[in-house]
């Protein structure tokens, strides 16, 4: 479908550049979204992805444009490293929150106390 | 190299509203690890060799690992279906959403005639990307070696054997 629109039927100024970005802009929508609705504690984790892989694939297109994709990929390499830790933190206190309470929700986590 | 970026950009779009969308936990981590591996050949494609490296292992590989492990220390799939349901019911808005956002997002580019900068393709990136990480951004060095030390810590406390 994306090559149809970008090569196929050849929209002035709307090549691969254009699509990453609106690629981009409609993952973060549907991440925030994931987050917004879902009360699942591993769900609100694979949102959370899903919008920081969006931002990953916008800061290497900053840097492809601006000639400086080294500069973006040293970006990239902290976001993935941060990205992981937030990962397995929230995955340990999802699985720490299903042992005490049985489920996953995240309003569970307003009935803890200390 | 266009036709790939194009299908590795479909490919990504599609599998990240499938890890949304889908109601069984272990196939929305399937499909976010669809999701990285598109995005890393997005990046390795564009000449982010380093970015899709780290991509394709860590973020396809290990969250993929540990989200499944989440999955089968909790037993949710079984155990949560009536919750994941109304989630599912929550979540049939959002193809909606999507569409009207991106319709939105072409018209406003199509409008304005937005257009980006030939985009270059600098080279010998590799040594560039080691000068860079050393030198000009040591301080993200130090900063990621303290989120480690942080998630490791925090992974011990919470999986702490009570006495």
């Amino acid at each position: 479908m994306w090559f149809c629109l970008g090569s196929v039927i050849n929209l002035p100024g709307f090549g691969w550049e254009i699509m990453m970005l609106i690629i981009g802009f409609l993952l973060i929508i549907a991440g925030a979204y994931c987050i917004i609705r879902t009360y699942h504690l591993l769900k609100i984790i694979i949102g959370m992805e899903i919008a920081m892989k969006a931002v990953t694939l916008l800061i290497i297109l900053a840097g492809l444009v601006n000639g400086n994709l080294a500069l973006a990929q040293s970006f990239v390499i902290t976001i993935i490293v941060i990205e992981v830790v937030v990962a397995v933190v929230a995955a340990g206190i999802a699985v720490s929150l299903y042992k005490k309470y049985g489920s996953m929700e995240i309003r569970n986590l307003r009935k803890l106390k200390g | 190299m266009d036709a790939v970026i194009y299908l590795s950009l479909g490919v990504m779009l599609v599998a990240g509203v499938m890890a949304v969308m889908l109601p069984s936990m272990t196939k929305s981590a399937i499909a976010l690890a669809v999701a990285s591996a598109a995005l890393g050949m997005i990046l390795y494609e564009l000449g982010g060799i380093w970015a899709a490296l780290f991509e394709i292992s860590v973020c396809s590989g290990l969250v993929t690992v540990i989200l499944i492990s989440a999955i089968s220390l909790s037993n949710i799939d079984k155990e949560e279906l009536p919750k994941v349901y109304e989630d599912k019911k929550r979540m049939a808005l959002l193809p909606y959403v999507l569409i009207a956002g991106g319709v939105m997002l072409v018209a406003v580019a199509l409008w304005a005639g937005f257009t980006l900068p030939v985009a270059d393709q600098a080279a010998n990136l590799g040594t560039y990307l080691r000068g860079i990480l050393w030198n000009n951004r040591q301080v993200d060095i130090w900063g990621q070696i303290i989120v480690l030390l942080t998630g490791a810590v925090a992974v011990v406390v919470l999986f702490r054997e009570r006495d």
